[in-house]
Formats: structure tokens, sequence, C-alpha cells
């Protein structure tokens, strides 16, 4: 079994500048040479873990607790600050449903906008589109602005992007709240078939219930830190046990 | 180098980018094509008026100027999009990992378009306004445009295409890092309308010796292109070739400049952002 994704002993610093810098005040400053004042701020440091290839896998942990810095990490929009961070297989990002859509275009014309961003060329959409289309279920207005459509009709089609683009790696940031009842079922029976097929799934949440829902495993993030690691059944107990006032440990 | 191969093996979200940029810009506008073109018309227009009423300026005065407004206009439209370029995605460039410089360039592309379309403009200024010079015996006679310095266009457009490219990853890049990055882009831009040949031409104020401060005015490469453009679409002749290679010179400058200091901020885009 291969590793799909690795991290070892990584750490991500942000500097937390109290303003943002202005060029002309920076110039300023280094005619006077004042430093500007910075901070550090650590949101991940000495993050070990190992996701196998066709392993369902969750993040879980509180708000700002390093969730989102450890998927933009796995997603390679951002270098890790040290250690390091190794993917193999094709990524299907977490474009937020929706997000990368502009208002003014029409639903079809933004797939392809989404899909090319994703990794697409022309020719491949040009054979799922129909295929996109039909699974979103969005009908005639696909040809409407998007501007038009509702949050969960915008959802559908991104959703719909995601599921066709027919990635290795499927990384999910709890999208499966949005859209109608019907819908989130399609979305589920989508991701279970997508893990069947021996994908690798890495979703990241902060509710228990949607984890055990999806995964086998669980990784537990705390300030930065991996608080534990293991069977979804018991990582999220204990996680529980935390939301509900009890001790980290 | 990487810079531009990147873009070619990306080159479907480039096509995307772009029509995305031109279908919304135009889909919102009642006029279509034709809005783009109003902008540097009522400009014409009403700088001719004052040209030809109060500073008694010859009647081919809207060529004069409009042969240079649209080289300057591309180039304007060009780095205040690119400033922007970046910072204006920033839901795409903290979810998805593609070669960042693809977002400047769809910028230029786009405006490349824009270019096009307002260039008809100075095809009907030189029509309607035919270029004049002042025969030797005295008096105006036409300028004959139609000549083989037109050759030169599509050398002094390569040059103007790459100096957008070369200051526009600058200042995408130096926008996330610093933000009045932008507004400083658009003051320049401004006194840039002044300083460089647009309302008047290079060789009245500069007159005919290659003096210290006609190198220090052309080596301001904007000064440069526009006389260039000037000097073959309405005094027919080829472009002062020491001031276009100084253009392209400083060009190559702020090309390695741009790519380099882009290169120097993208890892950390997603993070500044």
């Amino acid at each position: 079994m291969t590793t799909a994704i690795r991290f070892e002993n990584v750490g991500k610093r942000f500097l937390v500048q109290h303003q943002r810098p202005f060029l002309a005040k920076e110039l300023l400053r280094s005619v006077l040479q004042r430093p500007s004042k910075t901070n550090d701020f650590w949101a991940l440091r000495g993050v070990s873990f190992a996701i196998e290839a066709g392993e369902s896998v969750a993040i879980l942990g509180a708000n700002g607790s390093g969730k989102s810095t450890t998927l933009a990490l796995v997603a390679q929009t951002t270098p890790p600050t040290e250690g390091t961070v190794t993917v193999t297989g094709r990524l299907g990002p977490l474009l937020e449903l929706g997000a990368g859509f502009h208002p003014d275009l029409t639903g079809y014309e933004n797939v392809y906008l989404n899909a090319s961003l994703l990794g697409l060329t022309r020719r491949q959409v040009d054979g799922l589109l129909a295929k996109i289309i039909d699974y979103s279920g969005i009908g005639d207005f696909i040809d409407a602005p998007i501007q038009t459509y509702s949050t969960g009709m915008k959802a559908r089609l991104g959703f719909a992007v995601i599921a066709h683009i027919d990635p290795d790696i499927l990384l999910l940031d709890e999208v499966l709240s949005v859209g109608d009842g019907q819908f989130a079922h399609k979305c589920e029976a989508t991701i279970h078939a997508f893990q069947k097929a021996g994908k690798t799934l890495c979703f990241v949440s902060h509710s228990p219930a949607q984890v055990l829902a999806l995964c086998q495993r669980a990784i537990w993030l705390h300030q930065g830190k991996v608080q534990a690691i293991g069977k979804a059944t018991e990582v999220c107990e204990r996680y529980q046990r935390f939301l509900d006032g009890g001790a980290v440990a | 180098m990487k810079t531009f191969t990147d873009i070619v093996r990306h080159r479907f979200i480039l096509e995307n980018l772009v029509a995305k940029n031109l279908k919304a810009l135009y889909r919102n506008m009642a006029l279509g094509f034709f809005w783009s073109l109003l902008n540097p018309l009522v400009m014409a227009v009403v700088l001719t008026a004052v040209q030809l009423r109060f500073f008694g300026q010859k009647h081919d005065w809207p060529s004069l100027f409009l042969c240079a407004l649209i080289p300057y206009n591309f180039f304007a439209y060009c780095l205040s999009g690119c400033a922007h370029s970046v910072v204006g995605n920033a839901s795409l460039v903290t979810k998805v990992r593609f070669p960042r410089q693809i977002l400047p360039v769809s910028v230029i592309v786009t405006n490349l378009v824009h270019f096009a379309i307002q260039s008809t403009l100075v095809v009907a200024a030189i029509v309607f306004f035919p270029p004049m010079h002042e025969a030797p015996g005295g008096g105006l006679v036409p300028t004959q445009i139609l000549g083989w310095q037109l050759l030169w266009l599509p050398v002094i457009v390569l040059v103007n295409v790459g100096l957008v490219l070369g200051l526009g990853l600058l200042v995408a890049g130096a926008n996330v890092v610093y933000r009045d990055v932008q507004y400083i882009v658009d003051s320049v831009m401004t006194v840039m309308f002044w300083l460089c040949p647009l309302v008047y031409d290079a060789g009245a104020v500069l007159g005919e010796n290659a003096t210290w401060g006609y190198w220090l005015y052309f080596s301001n490469p904007l000064s440069g292109l526009l006389d260039s453009y000037r000097r073959v679409l309405y005094h027919g002749t080829s472009p002062d070739l020491a001031a276009l290679g100084l253009a392209a010179f400083v060009t190559v400058l702020f090309g390695i400049w741009g790519v380099r200091s882009f290169w120097k901020h993208e890892h950390r885009f997603a993070d500044l952002i």
C-alpha cells in the first residue's frame, strides 16, 4: 500500500502583522531603520501522520486548531515552514463549493472555468459536460448567469464538477451541510462510491457525527498539535468528551 | 523561463480566465464592445476641443493624440488590472494550486483584445483627420502614412507587451505584500499621462539634438514606445531607434526584475492574502 499523504514533523508559522504593511511606510521604516512589529504564530508545529492510499481519514478539531492550515498544506497552496509534506496522486481540491464561480457567467461557462482550474483539459471537460450538468440537476438554468442561482444550486454545480474530475485524493471541507436533503444524499452516495473505488478521502470537520458517517480513521488537532490519532470511533469519543467540557487528555 | 512554459501547459486556464474577463465585462454593458471605445473617444473629443480652441493646434490633432492615447490606455489598464489580479482572486489562490502568473497574464491578454478594438479609433482618426506636415516651401501637406515604416508596428507592440509583462508581474506580486501598490500604480499612470508624449509631441519639446535631457526623457520606456507609435502612425517615419532601443533595454531590465520579484513572493501569496 502506498502513502497518499505524509506529514513529517510539519510546522507552519505565520507572521502576524498588527497592520497590513504599506510600501510607502515600509520604505520610510527602512530609511529610519525601524523594523515593523511582527509576532510569530505557529498554526501547526511538529505534526506527523501518514494517510495511506484508499483510506478515509477525518481531520477533527475546534476552530483555530490548524485544520484549515493542514488542508492548505495538503492542497499545496502554501509551503510548510519546517518539515516535509508529501502528496502522491492527483488532488481533488476543496474549492469551497461555488468559490471560483463568477456571478456574471452562466453555469455552463463556470463549469469550464472551474474544471480548468482543477486541472482538466478542454477535451476532458467537453466529454464530461453532459454528465456534470445532469448530475447537478440544474436543468435549463445552466445557461443562466450564476448570480440567479440559489446557494443550493451553486453548491450542487460545484460538487458536480468535483465529483467528475476523478481525483485520487478528495479533499472535503465540511461541504455536506449545504444543499437540500436529496442532494446531500446524492453527495454521500458519490463519496461512498469514491471510497469503494479505492480512492483516498481527507475530510475536515468539527462535527464527530459527520466524521463517523464517512471515515474509519481520525486525526484530532488541538492548538496546532496532534492530540489523538487512531480509529474514528475512539478519537471521536475523546473529542466529544473534550467538547462536553472535559480535559484535553 | 518556467514562468512562461507553465502558462503554455495550463493555457486552458488562461483561455477560460480571459473569456471570463471579457464576458463578465461586456455582458453587463448595453453597448457591448462599443463601450470600450467610449472612454478614449470622450477623452479625445474633450481634449481636441480644448487644444483647437485654446492652444491653436492643427486640425489633425486627434490623430496625433489617439495614436499615443490608445497604447497608453492599454498600458494603464494592464498595470492597474495586474496589480489587482492576484489579490482579487483570493478565493482561488488560497484553494487551488495553479500557476499564479496566469492571473496577471490573463489581464494582459484581455487588454490586448481591448487594445485591438480601440485601435480602430486610431484608424478612424487618421482617415477623418489626416496627419499633415509643413512642406519645405511653407503650407501644410498631407503626410504619407501607408509605407514600409508600418512594418515597425509589430516590433513596437512586442516591446510594449514585454514591458507590461515585466511590470505586470512586478506589481501583481508586490501588491500582495503591500496593498498600497495598486494606488501607487494609478497615481504614477496619471503622472505618466503628462510626462509621456500624449498631448504634445516629444520632438517639439526635446528639439533635434540628443542631449542629457533627451536620454533622461527616454529612459522612461513608455515615452520611447509612445513616441515610436506616433512616428510610425502620425509622422510616417521610422521610429527613433535610440529611443526605441533604450525602451527595449529598460523593458528587459524590468522583465528580469518583475519575474524575480514575482517568484520571490509567490510561495507566500496564499498566506498573505
